[in-house]
């Protein structure tokens, strides 16, 4: 017996000894490696055409490219890392995070990935609105870059609101009459989808509700017993009581026929291309967008965002590799043949704003163009800046409890408290103090 | 002068005789570990390490920079979805196990019953559906899952479900793997209890037959009680794999765009801990409780159908 405890005894130091390493800084780790020139970038699937422009642009850096799951709020990606991390090797040198909230642990002092881009991109930094790149500011570095700009606006199908004789709504008040209207006056139609990882930012933090409010790596603030929930909540209740409200998220195939019926929403700038044009066909010259809803009760409008990807580069590479990954870095960040020519969201970058907006001028797609130019432009300047991306995801949260309970048929407050209950539990079980 | 060479003969032999049986019995251990050798290697590679790891590592402290006593047990035990997990296999377990077992034992008799070449041909259509590799499985699953694109369309519509996302909701998922599961594996054991039914002697079926028992009773009183340790071996076997569930609830949850919540069985959790909390020693604590219960159950299983008996 006591063989077996000496023997358990050495194994644990040999485990403790072989697992305590220090985090280092956030600039270039010590033990980085050069590959000579080779870069290898990890992409979800609309983000190919950016490594293909990227080839075309330069066909003398060889790019290995590794198509990654898209979807918002997918938990497989950061085992990966773990890995890399106790192989020492194998992590990419450029990747697209597929949901913000990824950030949050590539920065973190154990997976520690992404590198601080101040010193090497400080001019491509300064082209970003503030609002724009103020989450890659973590503890005051600069560990991301802004693919897109992806505030909420307020979308609606101008055609047919003029033909049932309605005013768009500028409050979320008008919002709410507007559509229990239509659900009396046209129902089949819809005013909104709340089944998606985006619809805590879409509706909870458009109205200010910390569910992420973090103040260091280990607190956050969560109260859904804010007033700032509280009037977001009766609304969402209210609405999906008369059926306007689809549980459906946005990126469900059953959206595809629901998106066609869909009259007004708030929705990310990319809504416009992207699920309107592209994924729920609607014809050109019906779709516009607005500015982003007001609470009467305040004095300005505030929007969040549904995504505009992130992009991460890695702390582990030196000399070529490195240079050739941070040209790869300008050239998706500032870069029009990726920003303007092809990509379907508003670039985060400000010079690249106005060469994207008269593109799609050009395209004739969305109805009353300056309109929804206006809109997109004012919207970036106006997102909440205390809504941060954390270890847990609230999206994540919100889909396998709101979703499925209002799928099921429960109501939508009892889905709320699971909501709130599990959210909670969640960030502490991840380690964060939580603070009401 | 005979005798006297006969008790030295005798004793010649007895004495070259010892070494010789040793020699012969060497030998043969020598061959047994030869044969024994690649096992060990693979349970060791495989088994012992890994839980030696395991048991080790949930031993440490949360920081993984000393011992921490049972801390990570309390940590996993105290959380909040560590009782629900459990329910949620539990559940499934329910559903599966009893259909499992019903179907597969039935299914085997009718097999072994029928002529010849029929019985062999139903084998092989019963097997048909778990030669599905588990992820072609699960792709098939999908359409069928889909009210859109299911040939059992009319099962949905009937439930009232127009949707995958309502097909799938998680109070569906019990019975949505069950049947899974069940016609993933129920093929394989109808033709492992097929080679049970078949090991049982002509002699003893035709005793049976002599002393006057109907088809049913043959059924009742000889065959059931002569496969009983296959049953218990097709019990523990999937009484081990329904607890360590991961795949079908993982990627159901990604296709649904995350109806189902990351944290649905056990494994999961354990994954959770592993690679997003990222508190390894919390992970292995899950991994050891995991392998306690699958240990216990398997114990009792083993106990109550005697799987071992013969062998004592």
């Amino acid at each position: 017996m006591s063989r077996f405890r000496m023997a358990v005894a050495l194994v644990t130091i040999c485990l403790v000894a072989g697992s305590c390493k220090t985090a280092e800084g956030t600039g270039t780790a010590q033990d980085a490696t050069d590959s000579g020139g080779r870069i290898t970038v990890w992409v979800d699937p609309p983000r190919v055409p950016a490594v293909n422009a990227f080839q075309k642009a330069y066909p003398d850096i060889p790019v290995e490219v590794n198509t990654i799951n898209g979807n918002v709020g997918s938990t497989e990606l950061q085992q990966k890392f773990v890995l890399f991390n106790q192989a020492e090797k194998g992590w990419p040198d450029a990747i697209f995070f597929p949901s913000n909230d990824d950030i949050a642990w590539a920065s973190s002092s154990k997976i520690n990935y992404a590198r601080d881009l101040s010193p090497d991109l400080g001019d491509i930094l300064a082209g970003y609105p503030a609002g724009v790149i103020e989450q890659c500011k973590i503890e005051g570095q600069f560990r991301c870059l802004r693919n897109d700009a992806a505030p909420d606006v307020f979308w609606y199908d101008q055609v047919l609101l003029a033909e049932w004789g309605y005013e768009p709504p500028t409050t979320w008040e008008q919002y709410e009459s507007l559509s229990l209207r239509i659900a009396a006056e046209h129902p089949g139609h819809i005013t909104g989808f709340v089944g998606d990882a985006y619809a805590p930012d879409r509706y909870l933090w458009a109205s200010g509700c910390p569910t992420n409010d973090t103040s260091s790596e280990k607190q956050v603030r969560i109260n859904l017993a804010d007033e700032r929930c509280v009037r977001v909540r009766q609304l969402l209740d209210r609405l999906l009581a008369a059926g306007v409200l689809s549980s459906t998220g946005i990126f469900s195939p059953d959206a595809a026929e629901l998106g066609r019926r869909l009259v007004m929403s708030p929705g990310a700038v990319w809504w416009g291309n992207f699920l309107f044009r592209d994924t729920w066909k609607v014809p050109a010259g019906r779709i516009t967008a607005a500015k982003p809803l007001r609470w009467t009760s305040d004095l300005t409008p505030m929007t969040s965002s549904e995504g505009g990807g992130l992009w991460g580069f890695s702390r582990h590479i030196k000399g070529t590799q490195l240079e050739n990954t941070l040209t790869f870095a300008r050239f998706v960040a500032s870069d029009p043949r990726w920003q303007v020519d092809l990509s379907v969201g508003l670039p985060g970058y400000k010079p690249l704003q106005k060469p994207w907006l008269a593109k799609q001028r050009e395209a004739r797609y969305l109805a009353d163009f300056e309109h929804a130019a206006e809109a997109f432009v004012y919207a970036t300047t106006i997102v909440r800046s205390d809504r941060d991306y954390t270890r847990y995801n609230t999206g994540t949260v919100w889909t396998h409890t709101i979703t499925p309970a209002l799928t099921s048929g429960k109501s939508f407050s009892t889905a709320w408290r699971t909501f709130s209950d599990r959210l909670t539990r969640e960030a502490r079980s991840f380690g964060y103090t939580v603070e009401s | 002068m005979t005798q006297q060479v006969l008790v030295r003969h005798r004793s010649r032999t007895r004495a070259s005789s010892a070494p010789a049986v040793r020699r012969v019995r060497a030998r043969k251990g020598h061959a047994a570990a030869v044969l024994v050798a690649p096992y060990v290697l693979l349970l060791l590679v495989g088994g012992l390490i890994p839980t030696g790891y395991a048991v080790v590592k949930s031993l440490q402290n949360e920081a993984e920079t000393g011992f921490g006593g049972l801390s990570s047990y309390q940590r996993v035990a105290g959380d909040f979805r560590f009782v629900e997990t459990f329910a949620n296999v539990a559940l499934v377990l329910c559903v599966w196990m009893p259909l499992l077992l019903t179907a597969a034992v039935v299914l085997a008799l009718l097999v072994d019953a029928s002529p010849r070449r029929f019985g062999a041909s139903m084998r092989f259509v019963y097997y048909l559906p778990g030669a599905f590799a588990g992820i072609a499985n699960f792709m098939l699953w999908l359409f069928l899952l889909n009210p859109g694109q299911s040939p059992v369309d009319f099962l949905w519509h009937g439930f009232g479900y127009t949707s995958l996302n309502e097909v799938a909701q998680p109070g569906n998922l019990p019975f949505i793997i069950a049947a899974m599961l069940f016609f993933q594996g129920t093929g394989t054991w109808v033709v492992v209890l097929c080679g049970g039914l078949n090991g049982i002697p002509d002699e003893l079926l035709e005793a049976a037959k002599m002393d006057g028992a109907t088809a049913w009773g043959v059924v009742w009183s000889v065959k059931l009680p002569m496969i009983r340790p296959w049953l218990g071996y097709m019990t523990l076997l999937n009484l081990a794999y329904g607890f360590q569930l991961f795949l079908e609830p993982q990627v159901l949850g990604q296709v649904t765009h995350g109806l189902i919540s990351p944290q649905w069985t056990p494994n999961q959790l354990s994954f959770t801990y592993a690679y997003q909390i990222l508190d390894t020693p919390a992970a292995a604590a899950m991994s050891v409780i995991l392998l306690l219960v699958t240990l216990g159950l398997g114990l009792l299983v083993v106990h109550r159908s005697r799987l071992f008996q013969d062998e004592r």
